[in-house]
């Protein structure tokens, strides 16, 4: 019997390493008739064909349960694809062993709706784990958190139990911690739904002023209203088909936003 | 996997998992004072049969009448052995003085006729004389006129190895016993413990910790709990050693000849070793299922 080719951990995803021109010079992030099955006859993702280049900034969204944070998680590994491939970097990545996924995941920052913070923990050490797990040192560790909490604007509030913030300000610590490794690739499932409306704009600003550094941001959500503010591609997933458009409702084909969300 | 980053973790689990891992220390603590008690009784016995074994000694009790020309005929023969490096003559009276300073029976012996008490050589052998040598020049001297009767301690021996036995046996299975405890008691803690932590777990994996990043604090929580548990439990025998030992020391010297021992240094590093080591690996086995986040 022939086996399926084990992929040791890329260089390219190991701490410290950089990519090599002809991996630059790829789209970040390639989805080839991806399909994923929860159910034998009722595929979550079928067919799946996607491209997103570096430095795009692109909203994923349709109705609840269509497959957006699935979709997410075939890209950080939580879910294997059925079928087809899923390139980040023009590497397979549904191929990676176990120990190689966290090499995978040190390339990505990864954001969600209920946020994913250590209540017991500062605002420092919520951030600070990221770098930490790089075995970076504690000197370089401070002004990395430093300057990561000053882009999220929460300069001067390491000390701080996360358990007082805000929900808005645990988001933020959120974003702070999944930039502060520098990763190539955000990938945000929801990251405004358990804020209200003028946060979530907020939080959006701040994605896209992430974005504006050259970082690439999949941002996924339901909400309408934040789309429609907006003119960046749009990925819609509707009964695991994906609809595109490249500059946002402007371009939508059909009756608009309800064809979006339901 | 980074020792100080690890190290900085656990330290932070300790700190708030303490009133879990206080009881599970106590807990263990209690368990390893019973292996440590028995491991006490063992290394006390072992030394009374190493002292037994090396005094080498024969009792010659000697018949009423024996004639004076007899026994001391009987002395130059036995002074003339090359296994034999000393022979004591004890007279009635000596033996009864001797047995009145040592048995504390609890009743008035001074009126205590020396007649019951028989005359006796007492013949010190050389270091190093088998018990089986020992038990063959008792033989030929039983075969003295001058002598009624002859004491190798043979039987005294028999029952102390057997003691020794059953007692090693004993700390056997209580070693075993312990090893279980504390594999399950640190295991079930670190269980706890992790899915408290399961949160934290969660959000490490998902910014690319290795299992090792995630394994190391709470394998070096496992291992404090081992050695705090064992060095509890030699620190409260050392406590009970210095209080009685005084006093038992005179009943066992009357018993058996020796003084109570504490435990070897090599026996208490074994220990606090052991428990340091079963405790790391209890908790890596317990923290293995967790992993797949």
């Amino acid at each position: 019997m022939q086996g399926t080719k084990v992929v040791r951990p890329f260089p390219f995803f190991r701490a410290g390493a950089r990519a090599s021109q002809p991996q630059l010079s790829k789209p970040i992030l390639t989805l080839e008739d991806v399909y994923k099955f929860f159910r034998p006859d009722q595929p979550t993702l079928r067919g799946v064909n996607l491209s997103v280049e570096r430095g795009e900034f692109a909203f994923i969204t349709g109705p609840s349960g269509a497959g957006k944070s699935t979709l997410l998680k075939l890209i950080y590994r939580e879910l294997t694809v059925d079928e087809g491939r899923v390139l980040f970097c023009g590497r397979d990545i549904g191929r990676l062993t176990d120990k190689s996924i966290p090499f995978l995941r040190r390339n990505l920052g990864i954001v969600f709706q209920d946020f994913r913070i250590i209540d017991h923990w500062t605002v420092y050490e919520n951030v600070a784990v990221a770098l930490e797990i790089l075995s970076m040192p504690q000197r370089l560790v401070r002004s990395r958190v430093a300057e990561a909490l000053e882009r999220v604007g929460l300069a001067g509030r390491g000390v701080e139990r996360t358990s007082n913030l805000s929900g808005g300000e645990k988001q933020r610590v959120a974003v702070a911690r999944a930039i502060v490794p520098e990763p190539a690739l955000i990938l945000a499932d929801e990251p405004t739904g358990n804020l209200d409306p003028h946060l979530a704009i907020d939080i959006l600003t701040l994605f896209e002023e992430i974005n504006s550094t050259g970082t690439t941001v999949l941002f996924a959500t339901h909400d309408h209203s934040l789309i429609s503010k907006r003119d960046h591609r749009l990925i819609s997933i509707d009964e695991g088909r994906v609809i595109e458009a490249q500059k946002g409702l402007k371009q939508w084909p059909g009756s608009g936003i309800h064809t979006l969300v339901g | 996997m980074d020792l100080k980053s690890a190290m900085t973790r656990a330290r932070r689990g300790l700190r708030e998992e303490r009133r879990l891992y206080i009881v599970a220390v106590t807990s263990l603590a209690v368990a390893f004072l019973c292996l440590g008690a028995t491991l006490l009784g063992v290394t006390n016995l072992d030394a009374a049969a190493t002292r037994w074994g090396q005094s080498g000694r024969i009792t010659l009790f000697l018949k009423d009448d024996a004639d004076t020309q007899d026994i001391a005929q009987l002395r130059v023969v036995l002074e003339g052995l090359a296994d034999v490096s000393d022979v004591a003559h004890v007279t009635p009276d000596q033996a009864r003085a001797s047995f009145l300073e040592e048995a504390d029976v609890g009743a008035d012996l001074s009126s205590l006729p020396s007649e019951v008490i028989p005359a006796s050589l007492e013949v010190t052998l050389v270091q190093g004389v088998t018990r089986e040598r020992s038990e063959s020049i008792a033989t030929r001297l039983a075969q003295f006129r001058a002598v009624s009767d002859v004491e190798s301690y043979r039987s005294w021996f028999q029952k102390l190895d057997h003691l020794l036995w059953g007692a090693r046996m004993l700390a056997v299975g209580l070693a075993v016993l312990v090893v279980f405890c504390v594999v399950a008691v640190i295991g079930n803690t670190i269980r706890l413990a992790v899915a408290r932590r399961r949160q934290e777990i969660e959000v490490m994996k998902l910014c690319g910790a290795t299992n090792g990043f995630v394994r190391g604090p709470f394998v070096l929580e496992g291992m404090f709990q081992g050695f705090a548990s064992a060095l509890l439990a030699v620190l409260a025998l050392l406590v009970g050693y210095l209080a009685l030992h005084e006093s038992v020391d005179g009943t066992l010297a009357a018993l058996t000849g020796s003084r109570v021992v504490f435990l070897s240094i090599w026996t208490l590093v074994a220990l606090l070793a052991g428990g340091a080591l079963i405790g790391a690996i209890g908790s890596a086995v317990s923290v293995r299922r967790y992993l797949s986040v």
